[in-house]
């Protein structure tokens, strides 16, 4: 029982450390766009548009950062 | 209030912008923020991304609607483009931004742009007392 304590809580440590380095690192990575209509959209990493809008948003960033 | 001295501002103000343009009508630029690394060549490479990613975003709405600002968030930076009024201003940050304080900012910096500066009150010379005859 106290074997499956400690897995359980080991796990838990496992998920906080993932979500905590992995996680906020994958979130920090997003575009947005607003309209004259006042209509808005909010593009995440691994959508086309994403991808799309970041190939042309690298280009500001120089050649070293390509 | 000219396009340099509004943009000096902003790099005065904003800590969070390192480099600016003010981008006119016909896709030319008005005015940039000094960067001495990339000089012109930088300026011109960040006004052409900068056109280049409303371009791309116009073409992401299903109807033809006109782009009012896109900002893109990467792990090297952020490139930041807000229109009004006719005029573009495109900015690039370090990573992870306060998105609402640096548009704040660029709107801010666009509307100072060919505003006049408020005149000073001068008071109107007082006339010398005519003596009644």
């Amino acid at each position: 029982m106290r074997r499956l304590l400690r897995l359980v809580v080991l796990a838990g440590l496992a998920i906080w450390a993932w979500r905590a380095l992995v996680g906020r690192h994958e979130h920090s990575e997003r575009a947005s766009v607003s309209y004259a209509d006042g209509s808005s959209i909010v593009l995440e990493p691994g959508s086309a548009a994403f991808e799309r809008l970041a190939g042309v948003a690298r280009g500001a960033f120089g050649p070293s950062a390509r | 209030m000219d396009a340099a001295q509004a943009l000096e501002e902003l790099a005065e103000l904003s800590s969070q912008v390192d480099r600016a343009v003010v981008i006119r009508a016909d896709g030319s630029v008005l005015a940039a923020t000094p960067d001495d690394a990339a000089g012109a060549a930088g300026a011109e490479r960040l006004a052409r991304a900068a056109l280049d990613l409303v371009a791309t975003a116009f073409d992401l709405h299903g109807t033809p609607q006109e782009v009012s600002r896109v900002d893109v968030e990467l792990g090297e930076g952020a490139l930041f483009v807000v229109r009004e009024g006719g005029r573009t201003i495109a900015a690039t940050t370090g990573p992870r931004p306060t998105t609402g304080l640096v548009v704040y900012d660029l709107r801010t910096c666009l509307q100072r742009i060919g505003e006049e500066p408020k005149p000073k009150r001068r008071r109107a010379a007082r006339k010398p007392e005519e003596d009644g005859e």
